[in-house]
């Protein structure tokens, strides 16, 4: 590991290397980061009328709104800079003049417009707020949608983080890009063209003073979002590694007591927190620098006008009126106010289409396949499985199924052994249609999986998973989800058969116990009979189940075993086999390394040919 | 970092109270530390607004003077501090030095900014966050393992990144801010009493209503705005649940199902979220309407002032509404200020909730180093608990020579981790003592005492780093010939051969792109480079299959000579090897003895080996 020196920083250099995180520096960090085929993120994209006319799309169903949304958004635009002028006017027109009706009469004819206005605004930033909300709660709903139509393959593929972040941070720039960006900015886009406008009609060589400032603002402006955006990276690189280095420190705080790194990790998080600090820095000197430049050109503006417009009043010859400076040095507040906030906004405006690209992305992921038009639907399962010569692989050049082969009677009992990464779970996922095979076929009482119907298949099908996964809810409801009409009584009695409604209603809280997101609470082996009492209501012709690895002691084990040879009775199971138990009871046991089967037959046999199961018996029995 | 005071009991009648009575101390205290800086920021933030003030000024004062010029029978221009421009100034040259007047004070003013930017940077980001970041870091790197039960990983990341940011918003968002707003408004409300005393009155008049308004509405949408921060958490978890279930969902044709859950929980979210904009909208144009309408008092009052020649229109009303404008900002202010007040508290509680918290376990003050242990271990009358209201060791002694290996057995909760947790000292014993080497454990330097002992977890975590930093990982200056010697010992140097980079490789974070038998042959490797006196091993072949099993129990054979060993184990090849097998049972010694001895007696030992290798044996194939 190398450390680098983090002491001499006299200007810190956005594009100097980052220092240490964690225990790693942070370039071995990305190393590893690339590694793990995390993408690179960008935040911002630019603007683009493909992604806007798709977003408001979003909109259609909501058509009566966005009418009424862009006649207010409209409205608003006339009524600030008639605000401004009105002010104006009023001092130029009645007070000038010192007619006192007339003011009493302007006055309340401002106070009312005022109401107007604001009235305007309260439906403006209404219908805004709602669109906006709509069309992400549409935008999150349909990727939902999406995503349940998608291959298991998938999911496989994207982590569970990567999904949130879409369903979460990107949907959330997409509503600020709509709720804000789209019309904040129209609104103050409107605005300056309706100061602009009322400007001209006031005089129009002073506004000429205001459009030769324009050129100094764009080119301030492409200057500084360069530099800024560059900066924001920076400090976005170097929180993640702060947020990364923390998990980690969290998860492994039990090493690192235990062999007293503690002192040294500090320091590591030291240097990684004060390295952020800096990058901080130089974003907040750009935009320190950046926003009173702008700024400073409304003052730059006025100075202007003192000058040259006095001079105007001054000489005979121009003929100006003194009520026009007067009228320009409220709306040329007004006229100028917007542009950092449109500055803000076309920052804003480019995360939204980030975000709104990531998004429209998911909708146009297509699944890895689709069922055929006609998918094939028996009336009846009898439950005899074969793969035939199949081969699959995730990734292009590497195969993790090669040339397998194996059947499974009606009703039997299919245990599968093997090493990590032999290709077990694949065996199973193909069973279940989550993949199709890339050559070879996999057939349901001899129909090829590519007819059967997905559907009905999984209709036909259960799966226990290794993680016996539950959902958030009662444990009568996880155990009822697969068939909703299932009564009370109808869960007891599977877990009767099962010989374990006694433990289930030891609990506390018994079948109406709540369990949590992760089934808190509750024991691996309670979690497991559930999962099984599941699969046994929903009384599937074929069972896929996948063993839990971990160990769990003998007595709870026997247990499970016991409710699992139940639960399998009368079915063709596949068993993903860690126990010796499970394998002594199989019908047959294909063992499997590296992509193959490497041994297949009955339990008895494969023990007496002394091959790979042999060997593996003899291991674990001792 | 000063010695914690701790947080005051909650005995009081109204604890919440107290507590933020507290935090609102602990806060005042640690914005005192950087007073001077704080003062700063005041005084740069009230420049910005003096300068702000001149360039309106000078617009004001050109006004004026032109109309002098233009208009005759208009009062004369009013220029500041007594001063009048000298007779022979043409109005040309006037008006010159007015608009270099408006943008010079600008340009300073825009440096001024930068200044305030930067400054309110380096104060808060640069100092006060790096601080607390660091401290807190540091504490819980030394807190016990019963803070880490408590606490969820999401939440400590929270308050390393989150938490520490609403402790600075303090200081800059809540103690600057404030003094900003209330200097800021005097100092706005003395130069508009300047021009018109009874004017600025009743103008000031919408000043108090409008921050009531906004204080107002700020309280009534918090509730709001966190049911609706629940309402989002409670969507993603749904989904989260849904997506990594998605296997059960398709396999058992639960589409709809899921859909209708997920379609349930995202319509909470925006129904929510239209229960805030329903308040919202009312309150943002209300504040506008306010704003407005102080403008219109400003020119029927104002303008019926200038009519009577009280007030000039130049200096007078449009210097007037300028400042009008910039002391309505500061009401609206007030609401974000007393936002920030409040999310301040929420996070400096859980900031200083760690930082004031005792790490458990402590050296002391006599503690005496420990070169090298020989490795007896005595456990007298130790009692222990995770919780005060379950024990989970009663009164267990038991007495470990130099150089045994002791198996502990049980049924899940008899209190096996615990018993071995305590070795290291990750907890110490509510009642009893740990004895090593014939003192007490909480007489040894603590680093010392881990020093002698290592440890393998059931699951073991490795760091996302090079294989070598790995197995260096409590020793940091190991040579690579020590690295690749604990590698051997552990069976591991074979395979990290075959790796890519071989000792070079880069683990992924955990050590994903490693199996479950590798990991934990380098989590053996890493324990045993320190050479330590006592090796403990929690259950370490209970995640990887029969065969990686069987390479471990081979490594594991070579390691453990010459040292006391612990094991704790489900499966009877790995408990068999032990000197002595003792059998817990909810926290109770049970039985103690060899193999041969306890698979004789009744009892659960005997149970479990039947029920594991003998069950059923009459329908074995």
């Amino acid at each position: 590991m190398k450390e680098r020196d983090s002491t001499k920083w006299g200007r810190p250099d956005p594009t100097a290397k980052p220092v240490v995180a964690g225990i790693v520096d942070g370039q071995t960090l990305s190393k590893v980061r690339a590694a793990r085929g995390d993408e690179d993120e960008s935040a911002q994209v630019p603007l683009s009328f493909r992604l806007i006319r798709r977003l408001l799309g979003f909109t259609g169903v909501y058509r009566r709104k966005m009418i009424g949304l862009f006649i207010s958004v409209g409205a608003r635009a006339i009524q600030l800079p008639v605000l401004a002028w009105a002010i104006g006017a009023i001092i130029n027109g009645p007070i000038a003049r010192g007619d006192l009706g007339q003011l009493a009469w302007s006055v309340g004819a401002f106070t009312a417009f005022a109401f107007f206005t604001e009235l305007t605004f309260r439906y403006r930033i209404k219908w805004a707020l709602e669109i906006g909300e709509a069309v992400i709660h549409d935008l999150r709903s349909a990727m939902f949608r999406h995503w349940l139509g998608l291959t298991m393959g998938y999911f496989n593929r994207q982590p569970v983080g990567r999904l949130i972040s879409r369903l979460t941070g990107d949907a959330e720039n997409v509503r600020v890009g709509v709720q804000n960006v789209l019309f904040v900015s129209l609104v103050s886009a409107g605005q300056m063209i309706g100061c602009a406008v009322l400007m001209v009609i006031e005089d129009w060589r002073l506004f000429l003073l205001v459009l030769g400032i324009a050129p100094v603002i764009w080119g301030l402006n492409l200057y500084f979002r360069k530099r800024l955006s560059e900066a924001y990276r920076c400090q976005s690189d170097s929180f993640s590694r702060i947020t990364a280095t923390m998990a980690e420190s969290v998860s492994g705080i039990r090493v690192t007591q235990s062999f007293s790194r503690e002192r040294v990790n500090a320091d590591h998080f030291r240097a990684l927190v004060e390295d952020h600090a800096r990058y901080n820095l130089v974003a907040a000197r750009a935009t320190g620098t950046f926003l009173p430049l702008l700024e400073l050109n409304g003052q730059l503006f006025m100075a202007l006008l003192v000058v040259i417009g006095g001079g105007h009043v001054l000489d005979p010859a121009h003929s100006m009126d003194l009520g026009s400076m007067v009228q320009f040095f409220f709306l040329a507040g007004l006229f100028f106010s917007p542009i950092t906030i449109l500055g803000n906004m076309f920052n804003e405006a480019l995360t939204a289409m980030a975000g709104a690209e990531r998004v429209f992305a998911i909708l146009d992921t297509q699944p890895d396949w689709q069922d055929k038009p006609d998918p094939v639907t028996p009336a009846t399962l009898a439950g005899r499985v074969e793969l035939r010569d199949v081969t699959f692989s995730y990734q292009a050049d590497r195969p993790v199924l090669r040339g397998v082969s194996l059947t499974a009677e009606a009703g039997q009992c299919v245990a599968i052994v093997g090493a990590t990464g032999s290709g077990k779970s694949t065996v199973a996922g193909l069973i279940a249609k989550f993949y199709l095979p890339e050559s070879g076929a996999v057939l349901i009482d001899g129909i090829d999986t590519r007819d059967i119907s997905s559907p009905w298949l999984h209709a036909h099908l259960g799966i226990v998973p290794q993680q016996n996964h539950l959902f958030a809810g009662t444990i009568l409801e996880n155990i009822r989800v697969v068939k909703p009409g299932a009564t009370r009584d109808e869960v007891r009695a599977a877990l009767a058969k099962l010989d374990c409604l006694e433990t289930i209603e030891s609990i506390a809280g018994g079948l109406d116990a709540e369990v949590g997101e992760r089934g808190s609470g509750l024991s691996l082996g309670q979690r497991q009979l559930i999962c099984f009492a599941r699969a046994l209501i929903a009384d599937p012709r074929i069972l896929i189940l996948d063993e839990a690895t971990s160990a769990i002691d003998p007595l709870t084990e026997a247990r499970t075993q016991k409710a699992m040879r139940l639960l399998m009775a009368g079915r063709t199971s596949f068993v993903l086999a860690h126990r010796l138990s499970t394998l002594r009871h199989a019908d047959q046991v294909v063992v499997m390394g590296d992509g193959m089967v490497l041994e297949q037959g009955e339990p008895g046999e494969l023990l007496e040919s002394g091959g790979a199961f042999a060997e593996l018996w003899g291991r674990a029995g001792g | 970092m000063p010695p914690p005071s701790p947080p005051p009991s909650g005995s009081a009648a109204r604890p919440y109270l107290r507590r933020q009575r507290y935090l609102l101390g602990r806060l005042l205290r640690l914005t005192s530390r950087y007073g001077w800086r704080c003062l700063g920021l005041v005084l740069l933030n009230l420049s910005l607004l003096a300068l702000g003030l001149a360039g309106i000024g000078g617009v004001g004062i050109a006004i004026d003077f032109l109309r002098e010029q233009v208009q005759s029978g208009s009062p004369p221009a009013k220029f500041p501090f007594g001063w009048y421009p000298p007779a022979d100034w043409s109005p040309r040259f006037v008006l010159l030095s007015l608009g270099l007047w408006i943008f010079a004070a600008a340009a300073i003013r825009a440096w001024l900014a930068f200044l305030t930017a930067v400054s309110t940077n380096r104060l808060g980001q640069g100092r006060i966050v790096v601080e607390l970041r660091a401290s807190i870091y540091a504490k819980m790197q030394r807190m016990s393992f019963r803070f880490f039960d408590a606490n969820a990983t999401g939440s400590l990341i929270n308050r390393v990144t989150g938490d520490t940011q609403s402790v600075r918003l303090f200081i800059d968002g809540v103690v600057v801010q404030a003094l900003n707003i209330i200097l800021a408004t005097l100092f706005y409300l003395f130069c508009l009493v300047q021009i018109h005393a009874g004017l600025a009155l009743a103008c000031f008049a919408f000043l108090p209503l409008l921050g009531l308004v906004v204080i107002i509405f700020s309280r009534w949408l918090r509730p709001d705005y966190e049911e609706g921060r629940k309402r989002v958490d409670r969507l993603v978890l749904v989904f989260e649940e849904l997506a990594r279930g998605m296997g059960v969902v398709k396999s058992f044709g639960l589409q709809s199902w899921a859909e209708g859950r997920f379609v349930e929980a995202n319509g909470a979210v925006r129904d929510q979220k239209n229960n805030v904009f329903r308040k919202l909208t009312i309150l943002f144009p209300l504040v506008s309407l306010l704003n407005q309408l102080s403008l219109a008092v400003l020119l029927g009052y104002g303008g019926w002032l200038a009519i009577r020649g009280e007030i000039p229109i130049g200096t007078g009303l449009i210097l007037f509404a300028g400042i009008l404008q910039q002391l309505n900002a500061q009401a609206n202010a007030i609401g974000t200020v007393a936002d920030s007040l409040q999310q301040t508290l929420t996070g400096a509680d859980r900031v200083y909730e760690i930082l004031d918290a005792e790490p458990g376990i402590l050296d002391r003050e006599d503690a005496v180093p420990l070169e090298r242990a020989r490795g007896e271990v005595i456990f007298d009358h130790v009692a222990f608990r995770f919780k005060p209201e379950s024990t989970v060791l009663h009164d267990l002694s038991l007495t470990v020579r130099a150089g045994e290996k002791i198996a502990i057995v049980g049924p899940t909760g008899s209190g096996k981790t615990a018993l071995i947790q305590l070795i290291p000292r990750f907890y110490d014993p509510d009642e009893g003592r740990l004895l090593l080497d014939g003192r007490d454990l909480r007489d040894w330097q603590l680093d010392d005492v881990r020093r002698q002992v290592g440890l393998v977890f059931q699951e073991s975590f490795l760091f996302s780093a090079p294989v070598s930093a790995n197995i260096a990982f409590g020793c940091p200056g190991a040579t690579p010939e020590a690295i690749e010697r604990a590698a051997r010992l552990a069976a591991a140097h074979e395979f990290i051969e075959k790796l890519p980079l071989g000792y070079d490789t880069l683990l992924h974070e955990n050590g994903a792109n490693l199996s479950g038998g590798q990991r934990q042959r380098l989590a053996l490797a890493r324990a045993i480079l320190l050479d330590p006196a006592i090796l403990i091993l929690d259950d370490p072949t209970a995640a990887v299959d029969a065969g990686t099993e069987q390479e471990i129990l081979t490594a594991m054979d070579r390691v453990m000579a010459g040292r006391t060993t612990f094991i704790v184990a489900h499966r009877f090849t790995t408990v068999r090897r032990a000197d002595r097998i003792i059998v817990l049972d909810r926290g109770h010694i049970a039985a103690v003895g060899t193999h041969e001895q306890l698979s004789k007696q009744p009892g659960y030992y005997r149970d479990a080996i039947l029920a594991e290798s003998g069950e059923d044996k009459g329908e074995a194939a």
